[in-house]
């Protein structure tokens, strides 16, 4: 299936994102996003003074894998520093795409719901093409919307801590109340196995980094991502079948006459006894 | 065979260029020192490091060579030492009592996976180096960790003091035959140097001047690193400890007087700028956090400085005839340090063997 991911209008084939953060070097950072197959790669440059272009150097060299650059707003706090920041990188990168990020609290990295709203709207009118970071909050997620953002990008768990799909039911909800907003699950993703799992659940896309960066060999996980988020899209287009419920089998087994079966079920827990009196028999 | 003695131009006076001076004269080759600083302050990052001779810890998130390399480095600290300290007469302050890695409880996990990846990278046979300390242990080694009731001990790892050993060597040098010509910028050519007075012919030109030579180097580039200085009587470390934590690195490195070096922030970014108050509350409160009493220390200095570093962060030893780069030797200066000048004695000896058989 060729069916293409869309964002503000242009069209990815790759359905993962990746970051270019805490890799042991350039070198394997570059490596790695080509073995991932992304064609969305995020940076920040909060801690780089991009006023004065020091940053310049390592810049190119990311810029050089032809992605398209999503440069995020990492560190911020108030949607002032946000403002100034997508400034500067829309400058420096020439780009209005922006990973929007407000940190509420300093020890998870948990977004500021409330901040978020402000900058995004503020953003989207300076003609900044906005994909927040969210939490999985129908409600934030909405007023996102509102002000303008046309692809949302909530939480799987806290940055960084690998715990994958925190809560599923929230997802859920946010899926199929929005279900024509692409959704990328962005950051908590630790295994691949969770990203197939977005995917499957119906996720447009998946955002993440440590989980490659901080691999013991990042070049083979980024693989690895590009396998589970392939498969898991695959998967949902392909229907996945519902769970069944078989441990209290519906119909007889065949190697049981179906009488023994009722009996053996009336007789609850002596079932072990009816199947013994069966083998006399 | 004896090998030929060579006239050697050794371009940029930071640690490299140091321990190649000083080791090269002493084999009686002919050297010309220059850097385009004073040697009393090198500019360079090697004046700004802690000094950590530390395999280990750097292997968990660095490849497998910078680990050998520095296994062998350690081999030969301490015998370099010896000898320098008594041509200097200056202690420089070599110290090889393992290091400790600590995490916070909610944090333990950092612990657990730095001992995974280790163990995975070192095989079976190496397992033995990294020990994990349980509540007593640990406050055997460090009685002042007392907040912290396990931790992993790396036994054969080492220190220096990264000043006090530029000054020995600066000593030492200043004692032998070694021509030093500082506040001399120069570019690096094959048998070729040229200062701002003209050209100069050496048999060999070696380039050590780290971020210096970015033209000649493809991908070199500058890391920015952070280090404060604090100093107080009352937190008596014995050996380096670094506080693992998901997004803060912290070492402390404790020094002589009462002193201890923390570090080091890692910013992709060639900016020379002082500190940043945010890296400055980022250090301060991991120590703060690793030792109330750290409170009150004293700030005596905060440094900053670029690391050169090449696209793969690993070290490059380039030779061609009349000319040897070394340079990117990242965060690891005085790990790495040693192995590479005896790869470039290594690489000397093969040239000048290889020109007596051409004459």
């Amino acid at each position: 299936m060729t069916e293409k991911l869309k964002l503000y209008g242009k069209e990815f084939d790759s359905r993962l994102l990746v970051g270019t953060a805490l890799y042991p070097s350039p070198a394997i950072m570059r490596e790695s996003v080509a073995a991932s197959g992304s064609e969305i790669i995020t940076l920040s440059l909060r801690r780089q003074s991009p006023a004065q272009q020091h940053g310049k150097m390592i810049w190119d060299y990311i810029q050089e894998t032809g992605c398209q650059l999503l440069p995020n707003t990492a560190g911020c706090k108030t949607p002032k520093e946000v403002i100034a920041l997508a400034e500067m990188s829309r400058e420096i990168f020439g780009t209005d795409w922006l990973k929007l990020e407000v940190i509420g609290d300093d020890y998870n990295l948990q977004p500021d719901p409330f901040g978020l709203i402000e900058a995004a709207r503020e953003l989207v009118k300076r003609g900044f093409k906005v994909l927040p970071y969210c939490t999985d909050d129908l409600v934030v997620c909405r007023r996102l919307l509102d002000v303008g953002c046309e692809v949302l990008m909530p939480w799987g768990a806290p940055i960084g801590t690998g715990r994958g799909l925190m809560n599923k039911y929230n997802l859920q909800t946010l899926r199929e109340r929005l279900p024509d907003t692409p959704l990328i699950i962005d950051a908590g993703i630790g295994a691949p196995s969770q990203a197939c799992e977005a995917m499957e659940m119906g996720f447009d896309a998946v955002l993440l980094n440590t989980a490659i960066a901080k691999a013991q060999n990042p070049v083979l996980m980024a693989g690895s991502f590009k396998l589970a988020v392939e498969s898991g899209r695959a998967a949902r287009n392909a229907g996945l079948m519902l769970k069944r419920q078989t441990a209290s089998p519906s119909t007889p087994t065949l190697d049981m006459p179906f009488w023994q079966q009722t009996v053996s079920e009336e007789k609850g827990e002596e079932k072990g006894e009816a199947k013994g009196e069966g083998e006399k028999v | 065979m004896a090998e030929r003695k060579l006239s050697i131009a050794v371009a940029g006076a930071g640690l490299m260029g140091r321990l190649l001076a000083w080791r090269l004269s002493k084999v009686g080759h002919q050297i010309t020192l220059f850097d385009s600083g004073s040697l009393e302050k090198p500019a360079g990052a090697c004046q700004t490091a802690a000094g950590m001779i530390s395999p280990l810890s750097e292997l968990f998130h660095c490849p497998l060579p910078i680990y050998q390399l520095g296994m062998q480095s350690l081999q030969h600290w301490p015998h370099w030492v010896r000898q320098l300290e008594e041509l200097s007469g200056e202690s420089v302050d070599y110290r090889q009592k393992g290091s400790i890695l600590i995490a916070h409880p909610q944090d333990r996990s950092e612990l657990l996976q730095f001992q995974q990846e280790l163990n995975a990278k070192l095989g079976p046979d190496n397992r033995d180096q990294l020990q994990w300390l349980d509540n007593s242990s640990l406050h055997n080694l460090e009685p002042e960790l007392d907040r912290f009731d396990q931790g992993l001990f790396l036994a054969s790892e080492a220190d220096i003091d990264n000043r006090k050993l530029l000054s020995a060597l600066h000593k030492a040098l200043s004692q032998s035959n070694v021509q030093l010509r500082e506040n001399t910028p120069v570019d690096c050519g094959p048998e070729r140097i040229k200062t701002d007075s003209g050209d100069e012919s050496f048999d060999l030109v070696i380039d050590t001047r780290g971020l210096g030579a970015r033209d000649q180097i493809k991908g070199l580039r500058g890391v920015r690193g952070e280090v404060v200085v604090v100093e107080t009587p009352e937190v008596k470390l014995n050996r380096p400890v670094r506080l693992l934590h998901p997004r803060y690195q912290l070492y402390a490195v404790p020094r002589a007087n009462n002193q201890t070096v923390i570090g080091a922030t890692e910013i992709e970014s060639e900016d020379m700028s002082p500190i940043s108050l945010r890296s400055t509350m980022e250090l301060s409160s991991a120590l703060y956090s690793i030792h109330p009493a750290f409170a009150e220390a004293r700030v005596i200095e905060t440094r900053v400085n670029c690391r050169p570093a090449t696209m793969d962060n690993l070290p490059v030893l380039e030779s061609e005839p009349g000319l040897i780069r070394i340079n990117g030797l990242f965060r690891h200066g005085y790990l790495l340090a040693p192995a590479l000048v005896l790869r470039a004695e290594t690489e000397i000896s093969r040239l000048t063997q290889a020109t007596e058989q051409v004459t």
